[in-house]
Order: C-alpha cells, then sequence, then structure tokens
C-alpha cells in the first residue's frame, strides 16, 4: 500500500470502492443501501484493527473513520495508516469535540463531518474527493517555484529533488497555491479546489492543511518559498529571496 | 488572611507584655518597700532593742525577741553565743565565724570596762551584749540582699524592658505566622478548586505535619480527591450519553433519507429532519456546556479579541445566510486591538452563543451592534441588538440553563436550545471574566462581555 490511491473515474458508472470503519453495525448497513445508488460501494468494518487489515488486503479509493471506536481510537488507525498511504480519509466525528477534528486533520485526514451527518452531505462529500482525485491529474502540467517540483500526472512533490509525501487535500491545496504563487487564493476558493465543497460556518479545516503542508514544507527545508495567510482574505505562497 | 496574622500577634504579644508589666511592677514595689526600710533603719535600734531584751528577760528574752523580729525586718540579725553558736541555731556565714574568732580573742577575755548602759561595749564591727551572769553575746547584722532591686537599677531597666519587648515580640509573631500560614494556603487552595482547578491538593506544601492542620491537610486532600472524581465522572457521563443518543439519531437520519428515496419528498420527512437537527444541536450544546467545566488540558494564551469576534462576525453572518436570516446585519468596527491572556476555543464559542441569540431576537431588517473597548485592566465587548429586550427582572436568569423569558416562550421554540447564554457565561467565567446583560435605550437587549487584561 505505499502507492498514491489515484483512480481514474472517466467511467462514471463503474463503482468506487470505500470502506467503513465504524462500530455501528446497523449504521454501515444502512449507509450501504443508500450509497449504492450512486456507485459507490461500501464495505463495513467494525473496528480498528479489522479496518488496518482491509485496507492492507482491499483495493479501496477512500476510507470513511469513525473516531470514536472500541478498542485502537479512530485518531490510532488515522496515524497508522498515514505511515503508509495517502488513501483519502473522511473522518466521523462528535459535534462540538473540536480537539478530536483538529487533531484528526492533523493527522492527515482529508476532511470530516460531524456525526450524526446528513446522509446527502456524505455522499457529496465523498464524491467531491473522488472527483478531485480523478480529474486533478489532467488539468496541467508540471508546476515549479523554488526548490519545490509538483507533478499532477504522477502526484509526485519533490523539494530539492527529494520526494515529498503529501495527503491528496495537501496536494491540491499546494497545486492552487503554486498555480497562482505570488496571488492571494480566497479560502473559499482553496475549499472548493482542495475538498470540493463551499467553506461552511466555524469551519477552520483549510487552515488546519495549510498549517501541515507549511509544516511539511519547512522540514523538508523549503527556505525559498512560504505560504503567507492573508487574514480575512485567504493565503498566498511567496517565492523566497 | 492578613488581619487574622496582626490579630493573633497583637494579642499574643499583648498578653505576654501585660504579664512582664505585672510582675514588674510588683517586682519594683516590693524591692522598694524593702529599699525604704532599709533606709530608715538604724543599727543602733535593733542593737538597744537587743540589749533591752536581755536586761529584762535573760537570755529566753532574747531567743524569744529574735525570733519574733517581722520577716520584713530590713537586716537579718545574728546573735552568737560564747561558744560561737547562733541562738536561733541557724548556719553562721564562714567570713563572720572568722571574724567573730579574731575578735573573741582580743576584746572579749577582760570585761572591766562598763559603760551606760552597762552591758553595752562599742565593738565594730560587731556589738557585743552582756548578759545577767555576765555571758558575752555577739550581735551583728547582715543587710538582706535584694537580688532583684540591684538587678533592677535605673540604667538597665529600659534596655531590659526594650529586650523583654522584642524577645516577646518575635515569639508572637511567629506563633501568629504558624497559625495564619497553613490557614492563607488552605485559601489559595480553596480559591483555586473554586475556579475549576480540581486537582489542587494543600498536603504536599504543609511538609509532614502529624497535628491537627496536617490532619484537616489530608482530610481536605480527599475531599478534592471525591470532587475531581465525580466532576470527572459527570463529563464522562454526559459525554457517553451524548454518544449514545447520537447513534440512533445517525442512523436515523440514513433512515430517513432511505425512505424519502422509497416514498417520495413528503412535508413531513423534512418535518422529522429538522427535529432531528435539534435534537443534534442540543445534544451538542449540552456537551459544550458540560465540556467548560471540565478540567482544561490547554494553557491559557495570548488572543487578540478584534480577530477573533471578527471571525466570530463573518461566521455567524455566513450562517444567517445559509438559515436564510438575510435582513439582520451584523455590525463591527474594531478602533482598539486588545489582547488577553485566555482561552480562545471558550470566548469564540460565547461570542458565537451571544451573537446567535442577538440575531435570532432581531426585527426583520434590524442590526447588530458588536463594540469592543478597552481600559487600563479590561477589555469590553458589548453585543446590542433592536429586539423587544425582555423584562427587567428576568435579565438575571437568561444565563441560567434552559430559561426560558415570558415574552419568549413561543420565540425560542423555533430556535435555539437554552443553553446558549449559559454556555456563553461559563466561557466568560472560565476567562476570569464576567457577563451581563440590560436593557439599550430603545429597549433592546445589551450583553457586556468584561474580560481582564
Amino acid at each position: 500500500m505505499t502507492h498514491d490511491v489515484i483512480v481514474m473515474m472517466n467511467d462514471a458508472n463503474r463503482a468506487a470502492s470505500i470502506l467503513i470503519v465504524d462500530d455501528d453495525q446497523e449504521l454501515g448497513e444502512m449507509l450501504t443501501d443508500f450509497l449504492a445508488p450512486d456507485h459507490l460501494e461500501l464495505t463495513a468494518c467494525l473496528s480498528g484493527e479489522d479496518g488496518l487489515k482491509a485496507l492492507e488486503a482491499g483495493n479501496y479509493e477512500l476510507l470513511i473513520l469513525d473516531i470514536m471506536l472500541p478498542g485502537i481510537s479512530g485518531l490510532e488507525v488515522l496515524k497508522r495508516l498515514r505511515q503508509k498511504s495517502d488513501i483519502p480519509v473522511i473522518m466521523l466525528t462528535a459535534r462540538g469535540d473540536d480537539i478530536d477534528r483538529i487533531i484528526g486533520l492533523e493527522f492527515g485526514a482529508d476532511d470530516y463531518l460531524a456525526k450524526p451527518f446528513n446522509p446527502r452531505e456524505l455522499a457529496a462529500r465523498i464524491k467531491a474527493i473522488l472527483r478531485r482525485a480523478s480529474t486533478g491529474s489532467q488539468r496541467s502540467g508540471r508546476l515549479e517555484l523554488g526548490a519545490i517540483t509538483l507533478d499532477p500526472r504522477t502526484h509526485r512533490v519533490t523539494v530539492d529533488d527529494k520526494p515529498l509525501r503529501l495527503t491528496g487535500t495537501e496536494f491540491e491545496i499546494l497545486r492552487c497555491l503554486l498555480e497562482t504563487a505570488g496571488e492571494v487564493v480566497s479560502k473559499d476558493q482553496l475549499n472548493e479546489r482542495a475538498l470540493g465543497r463551499r467553506l461552511l460556518p466555524f469551519d477552520r479545516s483549510i487552515d488546519t492543511h495549510i498549517s501541515n503542508l507549511r509544516g511539511k514544507l519547512e522540514q523538508a527545508g523549503t527556505v525559498n518559498a512560504s505560504i503567507q495567510n492573508q487574514r480575512g482574505i485567504g493565503y498566498m505562497l511567496i517565492p523566497g529571496q | 488572611m492578613r488581619s487574622l496574622l496582626v490579630r493573633i500577634f497583637l494579642s499574643f504579644w499583648l498578653i505576654i507584655a501585660i504579664t512582664i508589666g505585672f510582675a514588674a511592677l510588683g517586682g519594683y514595689y516590693y524591692s522598694e518597700q524593702i529599699r525604704q526600710a532599709i533606709e530608715n533603719y538604724e543599727v543602733s535600734d535593733t542593737v538597744i532593742a537587743a540589749s533591752t531584751a536581755l536586761d529584762t528577760k535573760g537570755r529566753p528574752g532574747l531567743e524569744s525577741w529574735l525570733k519574733d523580729l517581722p520577716s520584713k525586718y530590713p537586716v537579718t540579725v545574728f546573735i552568737i553565743d560564747q561558744n560561737g553558736i547562733d541562738l536561733l541555731r541557724r548556719h553562721v556565714p564562714p567570713r563572720i565565724a572568722r571574724i567573730l574568732r579574731r575578735f573573741a580573742q582580743h576584746h572579749l577575755s577582760g570585761s572591766g570596762h562598763r559603760r551606760e548602759p552597762r552591758n553595752l561595749r562599742p565593738a565594730r564591727p560587731l556589738t557585743q551584749l552582756v548578759g545577767p551572769n555576765e555571758e558575752v553575746y555577739t550581735l551583728f547584722v547582715v543587710p538582706k540582699r535584694s537580688a532583684y532591686g540591684e538587678w533592677l537599677n535605673e540604667q538597665t531597666k529600659p534596655l531590659m524592658l526594650l529586650f523583654a519587648l522584642l524577645v516577646s515580640a518575635s515569639v508572637s509573631y511567629a506563633l501568629a505566622r504558624a497559625i495564619t500560614r497553613p490557614v492563607h494556603k488552605f485559601r489559595q487552595a480553596t480559591v483555586a478548586i473554586a475556579e475549576g482547578h480540581l486537582g489542587t491538593r494543600v498536603a504536599d506544601s504543609m511538609g509532614k505535619r502529624r497535628d491537627e492542620i496536617g490532619l484537616l491537610a489530608r482530610d481536605f486532600d480527599s475531599m478534592a480527591d471525591k470532587l475531581q472524581r465525580a466532576s470527572e465522572q459527570q463529563v464522562e457521563l454526559t459525554r457517553n450519553i451524548s454518544h449514545e443518543l447520537r447513534s440512533p439519531l445517525a442512523r436515523l437520519r440514513v433512515a430517513l433519507e432511505l425512505a424519502r428515496r422509497q416514498a417520495g419528498d413528503l412535508p413531513e420527512f423534512t418535518r422529522i429532519e429538522t427535529e432531528a437537527e435539534r435534537l443534534d444541536n442540543l445534544i451538542g450544546q449540552i456537551l459544550s456546556y458540560s465540556r467548560l467545566e471540565s478540567r482544561d488540558q490547554e494553557a491559557p494564551a495570548p488572543v487578540n479579541l478584534a480577530e477573533l469576534i471578527q471571525d466570530v462576525v463573518e461566521n455567524v453572518r455566513f450562517e444567517c445566510r445559509s438559515d436564510g436570516i438575510e435582513d439582520v446585519t451584523v455590525q463591527f468596527d474594531p478602533t482598539e486591538e486588545p489582547i488577553i491572556q485566555g482561552y480562545a476555543g471558550a470566548l469564540g464559542s460565547a461570542m458565537e452563543n451571544v451573537l446567535r441569540n442577538a440575531v435570532h431576537y432581531s426585527p426583520s431588517g434590524g442590526a447588530v451592534m458588536v463594540q469592543l473597548s478597552q481600559s487600563s485592566n479590561q477589555a469590553t465587548i458589548t453585543v446590542e441588538d433592536q429586539g423587544s429586550g425582555i423584562p427587567d427582572d428576568e435579565l438575571e436568569n437568561i444565563f441560567e440553563p434552559f430559561y426560558r423569558t415570558r415574552g419568549a416562550v413561543a420565540a425560542a421554540a423555533t430556535h435555539g436550545t437554552g443553553l446558549g447564554l449559559a454556555i456563553a457565561k461559563r466561557a466568560v467565567r472560565k476567562n476570569s471574566g464576567t457577563i451581563q446583560a440590560d436593557l439599550t435605550s430603545h429597549g433592546g437587549l445589551r450583553i457586556e462581555i468584561r474580560l481582564p487584561i
């Protein structure tokens, strides 16, 4: 599972396989029924251990992960998963539990939904992320800024020719910022591009993703480009010296 | 605390000072009496009295005179017979005995000279008395030594007094400190616990005391343990209840969508969806309310209030648009940027709830005014709406959980959980601030939040 999960969904009718890890068995069954007409094929696991095994064995395009799990927690599953896979993850958190949400995003989840969620919203988010993964690669050629190189076709980012691991969302954000380097991109725009949905009130997930991305770039030794926050407007990638 | 220290200290000191004073006064009075007696005393009076006694009643008379001398007599009188023995068989001081022996050798052998009175003859420093049978008694007086009187003489008296006061003051102070210091520590701990720091303990700071205060400290700690456990259990319970309530709610929503798909979009489905959302909001609010009371892992950090409010205002505007409240405006133009030490999450949730409340009670086309100002030691946030306000006597109560004002019963049922302002109050209190409500001149509601800088 070291490969990047990029699935070309040119055929809209081809079913996408999705794994859900949630200890609520009945919910999993009902969601399977609900998502089937949208060509989303749901497989349910009841514990974190089973979920990790299933991911190891099968070829899934997206993971829906409940944070509150018996045994190893959803956050722990996410942490272990991110050591070897960049599969898009939507996590389910308890509403009002900001800490879980923020930590989840910091651990590399792509998006989140507060439980109990509107199932139509879940379907929309799954589709947004899958769409991003399928269409993103065709949009443009290689992007470069200073030591950073981003290749949409291979979904690879390098800093000083050393590969840099990014989650799907971080990759999209970086691409968006690289395309418009030196210009401010609004949070709304970033949200649309990276998460495939509009910005919601009290939603700071894009800020968390940006701060993760910033951290990874700094760790890779990027000194000649930095992401700046333009308060109330958005973010901007600034080329260094 | 200070006053208790001062009171105990002064009481102890006063008691000690008064005791010393009385003792000194009594001692002084006694020694003064003796001093006066000594001053007025004439050796010849004693000698004449003794001589008279011997003359009239012989040796027994002299003995009984000697025995009956008053105890306050300023001198001790010794009368030694020819055998060198005191009449009252007292021990003769050796120095006196030596002089006596020498004196006896030289002057007592011949007793030819007689003067008036005939049994009296000068013998310095000793006086001899001659009895009816020509027996010779040697009389001498030793002044009573009043150690106290010498000790407390005029030069050392003020110095002694100062010394006594200093010693008693330091002893009193140490004693008072020993009592009030633990009281001070208990008070600090109690305040800390009241502020929600339930991990506060006192026994460690008391050392290894085994006295009543040490026991009290241990009891205090076990009480704090129980409080902490109860509080943690309550938060845990609320968390679990909320989680357990949400699972069926989550299934309900999926079931609803499945039903919609099969039966078409009936208006009842929308109603069920709205109610499920309301239930979910309520659970969320209960969770945030109970969490605000629990112990916090995060430390207070600098918070830029203008930025924080700006964020919340934008989010609430956004929320209004998606809730279909398009014609209420929220105005906020900060001129100052106070920075406080606090919990950004709690403050954001306080602002959010106060603003939501203001927006929901605003009339169509109304404006909500948010203002931020700063003085030397506090930041003040006011939120005013143009709604119909609430009755004066209910202003205090709107921060109570689930409180419904009389006029708002009908309106409140449609929005809000009844916990918004209660959450705001807890969140402000967590930041050591105060929140209060009053009415604007136009009758709208004004909420004022004050936060220490």
